[in-house]
Protein backbone atom coordinates (compact mmCIF):
# COMPACT_ATOMS: atom_id res chain seq x y z
CA UNK A 1 0.00 0.00 0.00
CA UNK A 2 1.24 3.47 -0.89
CA UNK A 3 2.61 5.07 2.24
CA UNK A 4 1.57 8.62 1.48
CA UNK A 5 -1.33 10.34 3.18
CA UNK A 6 -4.38 11.30 1.17
CA UNK A 7 -4.55 15.02 1.91
CA UNK A 8 -7.97 16.57 1.35
CA UNK A 9 -9.00 20.19 1.33
CA UNK A 10 -12.25 20.81 3.20
CA UNK A 11 -14.30 21.00 0.01
CA UNK A 12 -17.25 18.83 -1.07
CA UNK A 13 -15.21 17.69 -4.10
CA UNK A 14 -12.16 16.62 -2.15
CA UNK A 15 -14.16 14.76 0.52
CA UNK A 16 -16.84 13.27 -1.76
CA UNK A 17 -15.25 9.81 -1.52
CA UNK A 18 -16.39 9.58 2.11
CA UNK A 19 -20.05 9.95 1.11
CA UNK A 20 -22.57 12.56 2.15
CA UNK A 21 -25.59 10.55 3.30
CA UNK A 22 -26.84 10.71 6.89
CA UNK A 23 -25.31 8.03 9.11
CA UNK A 24 -27.47 5.38 10.84
CA UNK A 25 -27.84 6.18 14.54
CA UNK A 26 -28.11 2.61 15.86
CA UNK A 27 -24.35 1.89 15.73
CA UNK A 28 -23.96 4.57 18.41
CA UNK A 29 -26.27 2.95 20.98
CA UNK A 30 -27.21 -0.59 19.93
CA UNK A 31 -25.83 -3.46 22.09
CA UNK A 32 -26.03 -5.88 19.13
CA UNK A 33 -23.91 -3.59 16.99
CA UNK A 34 -21.40 -3.27 19.80
CA UNK A 35 -21.15 -7.07 20.07
CA UNK A 36 -20.24 -7.14 16.37
CA UNK A 37 -17.66 -4.36 16.86
CA UNK A 38 -15.99 -6.36 19.61
CA UNK A 39 -15.43 -9.22 17.18
CA UNK A 40 -14.87 -7.32 13.95
CA UNK A 41 -12.71 -4.52 15.37
CA UNK A 42 -11.43 -5.02 18.89
CA UNK A 43 -10.50 -8.70 18.59
CA UNK A 44 -8.54 -8.29 15.37
CA UNK A 45 -6.94 -4.84 15.32
CA UNK A 46 -3.75 -3.44 16.86
CA UNK A 47 -4.81 -1.53 19.97
CA UNK A 48 -2.64 0.68 22.21
CA UNK A 49 -2.34 -0.67 25.75
CA UNK A 50 0.80 0.70 27.43
CA UNK A 51 4.13 2.50 27.30
CA UNK A 52 7.62 1.02 27.37
CA UNK A 53 8.47 2.98 30.53
CA UNK A 54 5.99 0.78 32.40
CA UNK A 55 8.29 -2.21 31.77
CA UNK A 56 11.71 -0.65 32.39
CA UNK A 57 13.75 -3.77 33.24
CA UNK A 58 14.22 -7.40 32.31
CA UNK A 59 11.59 -9.25 34.33
CA UNK A 60 9.21 -6.27 34.56
CA UNK A 61 5.56 -7.07 34.05
CA UNK A 62 2.25 -5.24 33.96
CA UNK A 63 -1.33 -6.44 34.06
CA UNK A 64 -3.87 -4.37 32.14
CA UNK A 65 -7.58 -4.81 31.62
CA UNK A 66 -8.64 -4.90 28.00
CA UNK A 67 -12.18 -3.89 28.74
CA UNK A 68 -13.23 -3.72 25.09
CA UNK A 69 -13.26 -7.53 25.15
CA UNK A 70 -13.72 -8.03 28.87
CA UNK A 71 -10.35 -9.63 29.43
CA UNK A 72 -7.08 -9.12 31.30
CA UNK A 73 -3.67 -8.98 29.64
CA UNK A 74 -0.31 -9.90 31.18
CA UNK A 75 2.63 -8.14 29.51
CA UNK A 76 6.19 -9.17 30.37
CA UNK A 77 9.69 -8.12 29.42
CA UNK A 78 11.53 -11.43 29.13
CA UNK A 79 15.20 -12.17 29.79
CA UNK A 80 16.07 -11.21 26.19
CA UNK A 81 14.44 -7.84 26.74
CA UNK A 82 11.55 -8.61 24.41
CA UNK A 83 7.97 -7.75 25.19
CA UNK A 84 5.49 -10.61 25.35
CA UNK A 85 1.76 -10.56 26.02
CA UNK A 86 -0.56 -13.27 27.26
CA UNK A 87 -4.11 -13.78 28.30
CA UNK A 88 -3.84 -13.42 32.08
CA UNK A 89 -5.48 -16.79 32.52
CA UNK A 90 -4.23 -20.14 33.83
CA UNK A 91 -4.89 -22.76 31.11
CA UNK A 92 -5.77 -25.36 33.74
CA UNK A 93 -9.27 -24.10 34.51
CA UNK A 94 -9.26 -20.46 33.55
CA UNK A 95 -8.36 -18.78 36.83
CA UNK A 96 -7.02 -15.25 36.52
CA UNK A 97 -3.29 -15.69 37.05
CA UNK A 98 -1.90 -12.35 38.28
CA UNK A 99 -3.76 -9.67 40.22
CA UNK A 100 -0.94 -7.18 40.95
CA UNK A 101 -0.95 -4.36 38.38
CA UNK A 102 2.83 -4.29 37.95
CA UNK A 103 6.09 -5.56 39.35
CA UNK A 104 9.20 -7.55 38.60
CA UNK A 105 8.99 -11.32 38.44
CA UNK A 106 10.11 -14.05 36.09
CA UNK A 107 7.64 -16.68 37.30
CA UNK A 108 3.93 -16.60 37.91
CA UNK A 109 2.13 -19.18 40.02
CA UNK A 110 -1.60 -19.73 39.86
CA UNK A 111 -2.95 -19.56 43.41
CA UNK A 112 -5.62 -22.20 42.74
CA UNK A 113 -3.56 -25.39 42.05
CA UNK A 114 -0.02 -24.15 41.85
CA UNK A 115 0.67 -24.23 38.11
CA UNK A 116 3.79 -22.12 37.54
CA UNK A 117 4.70 -20.29 34.33
CA UNK A 118 7.81 -18.48 33.11
CA UNK A 119 7.57 -14.88 31.91
CA UNK A 120 7.84 -16.34 28.41
CA UNK A 121 4.56 -18.16 28.97
CA UNK A 122 5.90 -21.72 29.36
CA UNK A 123 4.45 -24.06 31.96
CA UNK A 124 7.40 -24.83 34.25
CA UNK A 125 5.68 -27.04 36.78
CA UNK A 126 2.23 -28.32 37.67
CA UNK A 127 1.66 -30.40 40.82
CA UNK A 128 0.66 -34.01 40.11
CA UNK A 129 0.80 -33.39 36.37
CA UNK A 130 0.86 -37.16 35.64
CA UNK A 131 -2.80 -37.40 36.59
CA UNK A 132 -3.79 -35.08 33.74
CA UNK A 133 -4.69 -36.59 30.39
CA UNK A 134 -2.13 -34.38 28.71
CA UNK A 135 0.97 -35.46 26.82
CA UNK A 136 3.45 -32.87 27.85
CA UNK A 137 3.79 -29.48 29.46
CA UNK A 138 4.86 -27.80 26.20
CA UNK A 139 1.24 -27.56 25.12
CA UNK A 140 0.09 -26.10 28.41
CA UNK A 141 1.60 -22.62 28.25
CA UNK A 142 -0.18 -19.30 28.56
CA UNK A 143 -2.19 -18.22 25.54
CA UNK A 144 -0.18 -15.62 23.66
CA UNK A 145 -1.37 -12.29 22.37
CA UNK A 146 0.41 -10.49 19.52
CA UNK A 147 2.40 -7.51 20.80
CA UNK A 148 4.62 -4.85 19.26
CA UNK A 149 5.85 -1.36 19.96
CA UNK A 150 6.17 1.79 17.90
CA UNK A 151 7.58 5.07 19.17
CA UNK A 152 7.48 3.77 22.74
CA UNK A 153 3.77 2.94 22.52
CA UNK A 154 2.86 -0.70 23.10
CA UNK A 155 0.08 -2.26 21.02
CA UNK A 156 -1.57 -5.66 21.25
CA UNK A 157 -3.66 -7.61 18.79
CA UNK A 158 -5.88 -10.47 19.95
CA UNK A 159 -5.59 -12.01 16.51
CA UNK A 160 -2.81 -14.56 17.04
CA UNK A 161 -1.67 -14.18 13.44
CA UNK A 162 -2.49 -10.57 12.56
CA UNK A 163 -3.03 -9.78 8.90
CA UNK A 164 -0.48 -6.97 9.14
CA UNK A 165 2.41 -6.31 11.47
CA UNK A 166 2.12 -3.15 13.55
CA UNK A 167 4.24 -0.90 11.32
CA UNK A 168 2.37 -1.97 8.18
CA UNK A 169 -0.88 -1.28 10.01
CA UNK A 170 0.29 2.19 11.07
CA UNK A 171 1.63 3.09 7.62
CA UNK A 172 3.00 6.63 7.48
CA UNK A 173 2.02 7.22 11.11
CA UNK A 174 4.73 4.76 12.27
CA UNK A 175 7.43 7.20 11.20
CA UNK A 176 5.62 10.07 12.91
CA UNK A 177 5.40 8.16 16.20
CA UNK A 178 9.11 7.26 16.00
CA UNK A 179 9.97 10.94 16.32
CA UNK A 180 7.62 11.99 19.11
CA UNK A 181 8.38 12.31 22.84
CA UNK A 182 6.86 8.95 23.92
CA UNK A 183 9.70 7.23 22.03
CA UNK A 184 12.14 8.72 24.56
CA UNK A 185 9.98 9.38 27.62
CA UNK A 186 10.67 7.65 30.94
CA UNK A 187 7.45 8.80 32.62
CA UNK A 188 4.13 10.49 31.91
CA UNK A 189 1.32 12.36 33.64
CA UNK A 190 -1.98 10.54 33.49
CA UNK A 191 -5.65 11.20 34.11
CA UNK A 192 -8.74 9.25 33.18
CA UNK A 193 -12.50 9.36 33.15
CA UNK A 194 -15.42 7.06 32.71
CA UNK A 195 -18.35 8.26 30.71
CA UNK A 196 -21.86 7.13 29.85
CA UNK A 197 -21.21 7.31 26.13
CA UNK A 198 -20.60 4.91 23.29
CA UNK A 199 -16.91 4.87 22.37
CA UNK A 200 -17.54 6.39 18.93
CA UNK A 201 -19.74 9.17 20.32
CA UNK A 202 -16.89 9.91 22.69
CA UNK A 203 -14.13 9.61 20.08
CA UNK A 204 -15.97 11.80 17.56
CA UNK A 205 -15.99 14.71 19.97
CA UNK A 206 -12.21 14.84 19.72
CA UNK A 207 -12.04 14.75 15.94
CA UNK A 208 -14.09 17.78 14.97
CA UNK A 209 -13.52 21.48 15.71
CA UNK A 210 -17.16 22.48 15.09
CA UNK A 211 -17.89 22.35 18.85
CA UNK A 212 -14.92 24.44 19.97
CA UNK A 213 -16.57 27.85 20.00
CA UNK A 214 -19.54 26.54 21.96
CA UNK A 215 -17.88 24.24 24.47
CA UNK A 216 -14.38 25.72 24.79
CA UNK A 217 -15.07 29.44 24.58
CA UNK A 218 -12.84 30.01 27.63
CA UNK A 219 -10.02 27.53 27.11
CA UNK A 220 -9.99 27.44 23.32
CA UNK A 221 -10.80 30.99 22.28
CA UNK A 222 -7.32 31.61 20.90
CA UNK A 223 -7.83 29.63 17.69
CA UNK A 224 -11.16 31.25 16.73
CA UNK A 225 -11.03 34.28 14.43
CA UNK A 226 -13.22 36.44 12.24
CA UNK A 227 -11.88 34.61 9.17
CA UNK A 228 -12.27 31.16 10.73
CA UNK A 229 -15.02 31.56 13.35
CA UNK A 230 -15.23 27.83 14.10
CA UNK A 231 -11.49 27.23 14.17
CA UNK A 232 -11.78 24.58 11.48
CA UNK A 233 -8.75 22.65 10.29
CA UNK A 234 -7.35 23.70 6.91
CA UNK A 235 -6.97 20.13 5.69
CA UNK A 236 -7.88 16.55 6.56
CA UNK A 237 -5.65 13.59 5.77
CA UNK A 238 -6.32 9.88 5.56
CA UNK A 239 -4.36 6.69 5.29
CA UNK A 240 -6.10 3.33 5.55
CA UNK A 241 -8.28 3.40 8.66
CA UNK A 242 -6.29 6.26 10.27
CA UNK A 243 -6.71 9.98 9.89
CA UNK A 244 -5.30 13.36 10.81
CA UNK A 245 -6.11 17.04 10.70
CA UNK A 246 -3.96 20.13 10.51
CA UNK A 247 -3.55 21.76 13.90
CA UNK A 248 -4.70 25.33 14.18
CA UNK A 249 -2.39 28.08 15.31
CA UNK A 250 -3.71 30.84 17.55
CA UNK A 251 -4.91 33.58 15.25
CA UNK A 252 -5.66 36.33 17.69
CA UNK A 253 -3.05 38.38 19.47
CA UNK A 254 -3.03 36.69 22.83
CA UNK A 255 -2.12 38.40 26.08
CA UNK A 256 -1.69 35.75 28.74
CA UNK A 257 -2.72 36.20 32.35
CA UNK A 258 0.16 36.47 34.86
CA UNK A 259 0.55 32.85 36.02
CA UNK A 260 -0.43 31.54 32.60
CA UNK A 261 2.23 33.69 30.95
CA UNK A 262 4.87 32.54 33.42
CA UNK A 263 3.99 28.88 32.83
CA UNK A 264 3.99 29.28 29.03
CA UNK A 265 7.38 31.01 29.12
CA UNK A 266 8.88 28.29 31.30
CA UNK A 267 7.45 25.54 29.08
CA UNK A 268 8.80 27.29 26.00
CA UNK A 269 12.25 27.65 27.51
CA UNK A 270 12.55 24.25 29.17
CA UNK A 271 10.28 21.79 27.37
CA UNK A 272 10.34 22.61 23.68
CA UNK A 273 10.27 19.20 22.03
CA UNK A 274 11.96 18.03 18.88
CA UNK A 275 9.71 16.37 16.31
CA UNK A 276 7.35 19.26 15.71
CA UNK A 277 3.58 19.18 15.80
CA UNK A 278 1.71 16.05 14.85
CA UNK A 279 -1.84 14.79 14.83
CA UNK A 280 -2.46 11.05 14.61
CA UNK A 281 -5.90 9.54 14.96
CA UNK A 282 -5.03 5.87 15.01
CA UNK A 283 -7.82 3.38 14.33
CA UNK A 284 -9.77 2.33 16.23
CA UNK A 285 -9.45 4.26 19.50
CA UNK A 286 -6.20 6.19 19.94
CA UNK A 287 -5.23 9.83 19.54
CA UNK A 288 -1.59 10.90 19.58
CA UNK A 289 -1.19 14.66 19.52
CA UNK A 290 2.26 16.24 19.38
CA UNK A 291 2.36 19.85 20.52
CA UNK A 292 5.28 22.21 21.06
CA UNK A 293 5.79 21.45 24.76
CA UNK A 294 4.30 18.01 25.21
CA UNK A 295 2.76 15.04 23.47
CA UNK A 296 -0.45 13.53 24.71
CA UNK A 297 -2.19 10.26 23.97
CA UNK A 298 -5.88 9.71 24.55
CA UNK A 299 -7.20 6.16 24.42
CA UNK A 300 -10.95 5.57 24.41
CA UNK A 301 -11.86 2.05 25.43
CA UNK A 302 -15.41 0.78 25.14
CA UNK A 303 -16.81 -0.71 28.34
CA UNK A 304 -20.19 -1.56 26.82
CA UNK A 305 -22.48 -0.27 24.06
CA UNK A 306 -23.05 2.98 25.97
CA UNK A 307 -20.06 3.35 28.32
CA UNK A 308 -16.42 4.07 27.68
CA UNK A 309 -13.23 5.01 29.48
CA UNK A 310 -10.78 7.65 28.35
CA UNK A 311 -7.17 7.66 29.47
CA UNK A 312 -4.93 10.65 28.82
CA UNK A 313 -1.16 10.40 29.11
CA UNK A 314 1.06 13.45 28.80
CA UNK A 315 4.66 12.86 27.76
CA UNK A 316 7.82 14.98 27.81
CA UNK A 317 11.43 13.91 27.52
CA UNK A 318 13.19 13.14 30.81
CA UNK A 319 12.22 13.94 34.36
CA UNK A 320 11.79 17.56 35.39
CA UNK A 321 15.25 18.96 36.18
CA UNK A 322 14.22 22.13 37.96
CA UNK A 323 11.42 23.78 39.90
CA UNK A 324 10.51 25.85 36.85
CA UNK A 325 10.27 22.83 34.62
CA UNK A 326 8.17 20.98 37.20
CA UNK A 327 5.90 24.04 37.49
CA UNK A 328 5.49 24.30 33.71
CA UNK A 329 4.60 20.62 33.45
CA UNK A 330 2.03 20.84 36.23
CA UNK A 331 0.51 23.77 34.35
CA UNK A 332 0.40 22.21 30.88
CA UNK A 333 -1.13 18.96 32.15
CA UNK A 334 -3.69 20.75 34.34
CA UNK A 335 -4.72 23.14 31.57
CA UNK A 336 -5.07 20.26 29.09
CA UNK A 337 -7.20 18.47 31.65
CA UNK A 338 -9.40 21.56 31.98
CA UNK A 339 -10.20 21.43 28.28
CA UNK A 340 -11.23 17.80 28.64
CA UNK A 341 -13.37 18.57 31.67
CA UNK A 342 -15.41 20.82 29.39
CA UNK A 343 -15.85 18.03 26.84
CA UNK A 344 -17.08 15.27 29.09
CA UNK A 345 -20.43 16.72 30.10
CA UNK A 346 -21.58 17.52 26.59
CA UNK A 347 -20.59 14.07 25.29
CA UNK A 348 -22.81 12.38 27.89
CA UNK A 349 -25.65 14.63 26.86
CA UNK A 350 -25.14 13.48 23.27
CA UNK A 351 -25.47 9.86 24.32
CA UNK A 352 -28.59 10.54 26.38
CA UNK A 353 -30.24 11.98 23.28
CA UNK A 354 -29.39 8.99 21.12
CA UNK A 355 -30.19 6.33 23.68
CA UNK A 356 -33.99 6.52 23.37
CA UNK A 357 -33.90 5.62 19.67
CA UNK A 358 -35.46 8.99 18.82
CA UNK A 359 -33.37 9.30 15.68
CA UNK A 360 -32.88 6.90 12.83
CA UNK A 361 -29.96 8.89 11.48
CA UNK A 362 -27.40 11.49 12.52
CA UNK A 363 -25.71 14.06 10.31
CA UNK A 364 -22.06 14.91 9.76
CA UNK A 365 -21.08 18.10 7.95
CA UNK A 366 -18.01 18.66 5.77
CA UNK A 367 -15.81 19.51 8.75
CA UNK A 368 -16.96 16.37 10.56
CA UNK A 369 -15.31 14.32 7.83
CA UNK A 370 -13.13 12.46 10.31
CA UNK A 371 -16.21 11.26 12.23
CA UNK A 372 -17.68 9.99 8.98
CA UNK A 373 -14.43 8.24 8.16
CA UNK A 374 -14.38 6.45 11.54
CA UNK A 375 -17.95 5.26 10.98
CA UNK A 376 -17.10 4.06 7.47
CA UNK A 377 -14.06 2.15 8.70
CA UNK A 378 -15.92 0.51 11.59
CA UNK A 379 -19.01 -0.29 9.58
CA UNK A 380 -17.13 -1.86 6.68
CA UNK A 381 -15.49 -4.25 9.18
CA UNK A 382 -18.80 -4.99 10.92
CA UNK A 383 -20.56 -5.67 7.61
CA UNK A 384 -17.72 -7.91 6.40
CA UNK A 385 -17.86 -9.84 9.68
CA UNK A 386 -21.63 -10.27 9.37
CA UNK A 387 -21.13 -11.54 5.84
CA UNK A 388 -18.52 -14.00 7.09
CA UNK A 389 -20.91 -15.25 9.79
CA UNK A 390 -23.66 -15.71 7.22
CA UNK A 391 -21.35 -17.69 4.94
CA UNK A 392 -20.21 -19.90 7.81
CA UNK A 393 -23.85 -20.63 8.61
CA UNK A 394 -24.53 -21.76 5.03
CA UNK A 395 -21.56 -24.13 5.13
CA UNK A 396 -22.57 -25.69 8.46
CA UNK B 1 -3.90 28.64 66.27
CA UNK B 2 -0.50 27.28 65.30
CA UNK B 3 2.47 29.54 64.78
CA UNK B 4 3.12 29.41 61.04
CA UNK B 5 6.17 31.65 60.88
CA UNK B 6 9.29 30.15 59.45
CA UNK B 7 7.53 27.50 57.40
CA UNK B 8 8.87 28.91 54.13
CA UNK B 9 12.28 30.23 52.99
CA UNK B 10 13.00 33.89 53.90
CA UNK B 11 11.41 36.36 51.51
CA UNK B 12 8.24 34.34 51.05
CA UNK B 13 6.57 35.14 54.38
CA UNK B 14 3.55 36.56 52.57
CA UNK B 15 2.66 33.03 51.53
CA UNK B 16 2.76 31.62 55.07
CA UNK B 17 -1.02 31.91 55.64
CA UNK B 18 -1.58 29.57 52.69
CA UNK B 19 0.74 26.79 53.84
CA UNK B 20 -1.97 25.03 55.79
CA UNK B 21 -4.48 24.82 52.96
CA UNK B 22 -2.35 24.68 49.82
CA UNK B 23 0.78 22.65 50.55
CA UNK B 24 -0.31 19.38 48.94
CA UNK B 25 1.75 16.52 47.65
CA UNK B 26 -0.06 15.33 44.53
CA UNK B 27 -1.86 16.67 41.49
CA UNK B 28 -5.07 14.95 42.52
CA UNK B 29 -4.98 16.62 45.94
CA UNK B 30 -4.31 20.00 44.31
CA UNK B 31 -7.24 19.49 41.94
CA UNK B 32 -9.46 18.46 44.83
CA UNK B 33 -8.43 21.61 46.73
CA UNK B 34 -9.29 23.76 43.74
CA UNK B 35 -12.72 22.12 43.57
CA UNK B 36 -13.39 22.43 47.31
CA UNK B 37 -12.11 25.97 47.85
CA UNK B 38 -14.48 28.90 47.59
CA UNK B 39 -13.86 31.92 45.39
CA UNK B 40 -12.49 34.12 48.16
CA UNK B 41 -10.05 31.53 49.45
CA UNK B 42 -8.76 30.78 45.97
CA UNK B 43 -8.44 34.39 45.02
CA UNK B 44 -6.64 35.33 48.22
CA UNK B 45 -4.00 32.68 47.55
CA UNK B 46 -3.81 33.56 43.87
CA UNK B 47 -3.33 37.29 44.47
CA UNK B 48 -0.34 36.77 46.75
CA UNK B 49 1.01 33.80 44.78
CA UNK B 50 1.03 35.44 41.37
CA UNK B 51 3.24 38.26 42.59
CA UNK B 52 5.79 35.92 44.13
CA UNK B 53 5.75 33.07 41.61
CA UNK B 54 8.55 34.26 39.37
CA UNK B 55 10.77 35.03 42.33
CA UNK B 56 9.95 31.73 44.04
CA UNK B 57 10.80 29.67 40.96
CA UNK B 58 14.06 31.58 40.43
CA UNK B 59 14.95 30.89 44.06
CA UNK B 60 14.07 27.19 43.84
CA UNK B 61 15.85 26.77 40.50
CA UNK B 62 19.16 27.31 42.29
CA UNK B 63 18.93 23.84 43.81
CA UNK B 64 18.22 20.36 42.55
CA UNK B 65 14.69 19.37 43.58
CA UNK B 66 15.96 16.26 45.32
CA UNK B 67 18.01 18.49 47.66
CA UNK B 68 15.08 20.67 48.82
CA UNK B 69 14.71 21.08 52.58
CA UNK B 70 11.24 21.11 54.12
CA UNK B 71 10.77 24.85 53.63
CA UNK B 72 11.78 24.71 49.99
CA UNK B 73 9.60 21.71 49.42
CA UNK B 74 6.61 23.58 50.86
CA UNK B 75 7.31 26.54 48.61
CA UNK B 76 7.52 24.23 45.59
CA UNK B 77 4.23 22.60 46.47
CA UNK B 78 2.61 26.00 46.92
CA UNK B 79 3.75 26.92 43.41
CA UNK B 80 2.22 23.72 42.07
CA UNK B 81 -1.05 24.51 43.84
CA UNK B 82 -0.91 28.01 42.39
CA UNK B 83 -1.12 26.37 38.96
CA UNK B 84 -4.54 24.96 39.85
CA UNK B 85 -5.81 28.05 41.64
CA UNK B 86 -4.73 30.21 38.69
CA UNK B 87 -6.59 28.07 36.16
CA UNK B 88 -9.76 28.77 38.13
CA UNK B 89 -9.12 32.51 38.60
CA UNK B 90 -7.43 33.41 35.30
CA UNK B 91 -9.09 31.07 32.80
CA UNK B 92 -12.43 29.77 34.06
CA UNK B 93 -13.24 32.96 35.98
CA UNK B 94 -16.97 33.09 36.78
CA UNK B 95 -17.52 29.73 35.11
CA UNK B 96 -15.44 27.90 37.71
CA UNK B 97 -18.53 26.80 39.64
CA UNK B 98 -19.92 25.05 36.58
CA UNK B 99 -16.51 23.74 35.61
CA UNK B 100 -15.83 22.12 38.93
CA UNK B 101 -19.01 20.07 38.82
CA UNK B 102 -17.63 18.41 35.70
CA UNK B 103 -14.07 18.34 37.01
CA UNK B 104 -14.61 15.57 39.54
CA UNK B 105 -15.06 13.03 36.77
CA UNK B 106 -11.48 13.33 35.51
CA UNK B 107 -9.15 11.62 37.96
CA UNK B 108 -5.40 12.01 38.07
CA UNK B 109 -3.54 8.71 38.24
CA UNK B 110 -0.41 9.45 40.27
CA UNK B 111 2.86 8.24 38.89
CA UNK B 112 5.54 10.60 40.16
CA UNK B 113 5.82 13.79 42.14
CA UNK B 114 8.38 16.11 43.69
Amino acid sequence: MDNSLRVCQPTPEDLAWLGTAPIPAAPYYDPDYFALEQEAVFRRTWVHIGHISELPELGSYIVRPYEACDLSVLITRNSQGELQAFHNVCPHRGTQLVTELSGKRTRFTCPYHGWTFSNQGHLISAPDFDNFFLDDKDNCGLTGISIDECGGLIFINLDQSPKQDLRSFLGPFAGVLDNLAPAQASEFDEYEYEIAANWKVNYDNFQENYHLRFIHNRTGAAILSKENPFGYASDYSFWGPHRSQSLQKPTQPFTPEPVQGLAFAKAQALDTLPGGKADCKIFPNLFVVGLTNYVFTHTITPLSHNRSRGVFRVYRIGEAQSASQRFAREYTTASLRDVHVEDRAIIERGQRGLQGRSLTHINFQLHEALCRHLFNEVDSRVQAFKQQLAEEKIHD
Amino acid sequence: MTDQTGLLPPGFEALEPFVEGWVLTSSSERTAKRVQSDDDERRAFYEVGKNLAEEALAFLDQKSMSDFDDKEKRLMELMLSLVHASLAVEVQKSSELLHRQASIHLQYIETSDV
